[in-house]
């Protein structure tokens, strides 16, 4: 069977992880601020996942998009992580989540400017020199502009080739912004350079508002989501696909019916046997 | 650096906002839209210190707490790239800048330290333990202790009962071995006297006990060193038996 998708990992998922047979992810995606410079139980827990599926990274507080230096003593330990459980895949969200030299620990949207463009790009170029390997960035969901100059297309685009890094799709955030500053997401998509896709997010969200939905990646992926899923997988060549669940988590048969379901979609226009599979390298990686 | 003066005030702005719901007049954003990057933000901080810290939240009001939440974050640059270590932040924040509430309830600062390092140990990275044998002599060969350990001094028995039953006249000198079982990563905590955590600090300095508490002896007026020995050793097969004392140190 071809399999593409991975799920993120929590710790509420261990003990469901213990017996595969409910839940059957081809990979899994986990946090490196979660998991690096632990010990005890929990490390135990995370070098038996490291044993039993092929793992990937993304990160949560490298913060690109900040205004302040970059963190390097954080940078060395992501790469000691990295390198300590051979994890070749490693993404970021384009956005900031530390500014003023604090942190704040969720995701903050970056004015779309020409300036923006240029001070990231040498960040994205920095890190992916001194980790030796090229990262993914995340286009993230955004609630507000900012001070914004262009399009957030143009700017994600101009960062992509400025900086030489691929993309993270997420699918679900596309949706997300498309329906909160009404654009067109399938126009959205057409424009991005896909062949600089490395990787999929997919998830579920929460409208908050009539005109507002918050990424919460705390509800199941709705039809229009897959939809828009589908249309992205058929202009794309194979890569790792990652549901991921956050909150309010369901039983994990249904996390599997979701896996399932995008395996599916999948399938219908990929024909690679497994995105990990020995010798498969995807062409964006 | 590439980032203009304005873009760089932008990114402030908000990030200001969002720590302090102090929105500039300068911030180009949808006013309507801003707020849930405040509500989200928040959300994760008093998330993360929720799950750190069930005890306070349970003996204080929402209120009361609601407020800690607040002053913390609004005044404090949190500084740990990681989330679940951002509690211990907390700790620090009000053990040097107590407000109010820390006078109307003075064991507060040491029942956050106290979940705290429940925390700490259970999270923290493998230590190297040395090699060890059963065999050897209690008094007089080195006792190999479990180096994933904590004493913590505390002023009030925030270990011993409920934060509700603690009087202001119970204030003294406490001390807490804390340790990570070295088969299921569980944290053990032990009450213990200020003589016992001396002891322990001196055997895991690697003395064997005997000269340690012939040492002891020599500052302690009226015991006699049989004393000592009868009264310690008690407690180092106590220690022995919970797997804090794993046996003897290996001679290398």
């Amino acid at each position: 069977m071809n399999s593409f998708v991975g799920i993120g990992y929590r710790k509420e998922f261990s003990d469901d992880f213990v017996n595969r047979e409910i839940i059957r992810p081809s990979f899994v995606e986990v946090a490196p601020e979660n998991w690096m410079g632990i010990g005890g139980y929990w490390r135990k827990v995370f070098e038996k996942i490291t044993e039993e599926f092929p793992v990937t990274s993304h990160g949560l507080s490298l913060s690109l998009g900040s205004p302040d230096d970059l963190d390097w003593s954080f940078l060395k330990k992501i790469k000691t992580f990295l390198r300590e459980f051979n994890i070749t895949i490693y993404s970021e969200h384009l956005s900031y989540s530390k500014c003023d030299n604090a942190h704040l620990y969720d995701l903050l949207p970056i004015p779309f400017r020409e300036d923006a463009i240029k001070h990231i790009s040498r960040r994205i170029r920095d890190v992916q020199d001194y980790l030796e390997m090229k990262i993914a960035i995340e286009n993230v969901s955004y609630y507000t502009p900012v001070a914004a100059e262009m399009s957030e297309s143009q700017f994600i685009a101009s960062i992509l080739e400025e900086s030489d890094c691929h993309l993270l799709l997420d699918v679900n955030n596309v949706y997300v912004n498309a329906f909160n500053h009404g654009y067109d997401a399938r126009d959205f998509i057409s424009s991005l350079p896909l062949d600089k896709v490395s990787y999929i997010h997919m998830a579920g969200h929460e409208q908050v508002e009539p005109d507002l939905i918050i990424d919460t990646h705390g509800q199941n992926i709705v039809y229009p989501v897959y939809e828009l899923f589908d249309f992205s997988v058929e202009r794309l060549h194979p890569v790792p696909v990652l549901l991921e669940r956050d909150f309010n988590l369901p039983a994990m048969f249904v996390l599997q019916q979701e896996i399932d379901k995008l395996n599916q979609i999948t399938q219908k226009h990929w024909n690679t046997t497994n995105v990990f599979s020995k010798g498969y390298i995807p062409t964006a990686i | 650096m590439y980032l203009a003066k304005d873009t760089y005030q932008q990114q402030s702005d908000l990030a200001t906002y969002c720590r302090s719901g102090k929105l500039s007049d300068n911030l180009e954003v949808l006013p309507r839209r801003v707020k849930h990057y405040r509500r989200l933000v928040y959300n994760v901080v008093n998330d993360s210190l929720v799950s750190a810290f069930p005890l306070t939240v349970d003996f204080l009001s929402q209120k009361q707490w609601n407020t800690l939440v607040n002053d913390f974050f609004s005044r404090h640059k949190s500084q740990s790239a990681r989330v679940w270590e951002m509690p211990k932040e907390f700790c620090e924040f009000f053990s040097a800048s107590p407000t109010p509430l820390f006078s109307t309830y003075p064991f507060l600062t040491d029942l956050l330290w106290f979940e705290w390092f429940e925390i700490e140990i259970f999270m923290m990275e493998d230590q190297v333990f040395q090699r060890s044998t059963t065999d050897g002599d209690l008094l007089k060969d080195p006792l190999l202790i479990n180096p994933e350990h904590r004493i913590l001094p505390l002023s009030y028995p925030v270990h011993l009962k409920n934060a509700r039953k603690i009087n202001p006249d119970e204030k003294g000198a406490y001390y807490v071995l804390l340790f990570r079982e070295t088969g299921t990563g569980k944290v053990q905590f032990l009450d213990i006297s200020a003589y016992f955590s001396l002891l322990i600090d001196n055997l895991k300095k690697g003395y064997p006990l005997f000269p340690v508490l012939k040492e002891f002896q020599q500052h302690m007026d009226g015991s006699s060193l049989e004393q000592l020995i009868e009264n310690t050793l008690p407690f180092i097969n106590k220690l022995r038996e919970i797997g804090f004392v794993m046996g003897f140190k290996e001679n290398q």
